[in-house]
């Protein structure tokens, strides 16, 4: 019987989830899509690991010698 | 009695079925493009030449965590063997080291303050240290007590809060003063084992990740999930949110990362190759979210165009799993982190 009743409970805590789930609003992909495109187009100037750096100097790990790394 | 509860049980299961039909059909009405072929018409990602700048040598096993301080120089590590590292990366050297009462320290936080560190794995609870400014005695203090060890910690967006996730299958929130719980967030059907906030300066929400295959989508003002993904077919191993905020990229056993869009509800993309075999174990974004970087278990990290889905970049040098990958908070520089002992950055 306390096994019916843990069961039940879970049961009704994920039919509960899924209610609120469910119930979600949602934009089509191809909006959502748009916009991670324009917020990426928006900052790839700023992107240093994307783009490089204006000059090595920047460049806060640059090797200050020319030593050979490993 | 048991008739009726049977019944009830019968009905509620009817419903979750419906329900998960009319959420599958839902999200494939608006599934109406690929974003591949959005991003063909984007000209193609001239991967510059990352290169190995530094070697953190120091940990005697395997580096479990790392996470960048705010002055974008500093780092804290932690280890299998037991210890918190907090390193110069420019000088690659160690500033302070602390001792964690067992070994597999798989938690390791930087304060946004860039005052305290945290950390925490198989002792079931998450320390931080205040960091002395000129590195005399640091002081601790137990903040979060579990029943199970701690995979990941995160400070929410302050220093006087910490977000935990663990073996428990909850991600749980802490006030950092008292060490009090201030909120469950139970949902996973297994272990957590990533939690990441969502890039806004104030916001509340965070996801978590786990081995429930899943990746949960929370509002830390309420103990409930929000969203639910749940397309990995293994393991979830890390979750980081996008820049832009509106999506979120995972990593799992099954070797490959996914984007998914947390407006359209639904997967918007998938990472992989037939080469690549082996779990993922770290995912993060450049800055502006058009590379995806990931870790993997087969010693190598790489570079994704995140819109065009292609790999455009190998970081080869680590001798072990790449068991975290962290970009720096301007963008100048990534840090990886491996069993072989060692972090590496990478400019």
């Amino acid at each position: 019987m306390d096994m019916m009743v843990s069961t039940l409970q879970q049961q009704r805590a994920v039919t509960e989830q899924l209610r609120r789930e469910a119930a979600i609003k949602r934009i089509p992909v191809s909006s959502a899509v748009a916009d991670i495109v324009k917020f990426i187009t928006d900052h790839e100037q700023e992107d240093c690991l994307l783009v490089g750096f204006s000059s090595q100097k920047v460049n806060p790990f640059r090797e200050k010698s020319s030593c050979t790394v490993l | 009695m048991a008739g009726g509860a049977e019944e009830t049980l019968a009905a509620l299961l009817r419903e979750a079925e419906a329900l998960k039909a009319r959420l599958e059909e839902e999200r494939q009405k608006l599934n109406d493009v690929t974003l591949a072929s959005v991003a063909e018409r984007l000209e193609a990602v001239n991967f510059p030449n990352l290169k190995p700048r530094r070697v953190l040598k120091g940990h005697q096993s395997k580096v479990l965590a790392a996470d960048w301080a705010p002055d974008k120089r500093r780092l804290v590590s932690s280890s299998q063997d037991g210890k918190v590292i907090v390193w110069d990366a420019f000088t690659a050297s160690k500033e302070q080291t602390f001792s964690m009462p067992s070994t597999w320290v798989m938690a390791a936080a930087y304060a946004p303050s860039g005052n305290m560190v945290a950390a925490g794995g198989l002792d079931n609870k998450v320390t931080v240290w205040a960091l002395g400014e000129e590195g005399e005695g640091a002081r601790r203090r137990t903040v979060a007590t579990g029943t199970a060890y701690m995979s990941c910690c995160v400070f929410a967006h302050s220093e006087r809060q910490l977000l935990t996730g663990g073996g428990d299958g909850a991600c749980a929130l802490w006030d950092v003063e008292s060490g009090q719980l201030l909120q469950a967030f139970p949902g996973h059907g297994a272990d957590v084992s990533a939690l990441d906030l969502a890039p806004s300066d104030a916001g509340d929400t965070f996801a978590s990740a786990g081995a429930d295959r899943a990746v949960l989508l929370w509002d830390a003002r309420t103990p409930h999930a929000v969203q639910a993904f749940d397309a990995h077919d293994s393991d979830v191993n890390c979750v980081r949110f996008h820049p832009g905020g509106d999506a979120l990229a995972s990593g799992a056993d099954d070797a490959a990362c996914r984007l998914w869009d947390l407006r359209a509800d639904r997967e918007v993309a998938a990472y992989r190759k037939e080469a690549l075999l082996f779990g993922v174990a770290a995912v993060e974004w450049s800055v502006s979210g058009r590379l995806l970087f990931a870790g993997y278990h087969d010693h190598t990290a790489c570079a994704w165009d995140a819109l065009r889905v292609s790999r455009v970049a190998v970081l080869c040098g680590h001798e072990h799993r790449v068991s975290a990958v962290r970009r720096s908070p301007d963008g100048t520089a990534l840090a990886t982190a491996s069993w072989d002992a060692t972090l590496r950055i990478w400019a």
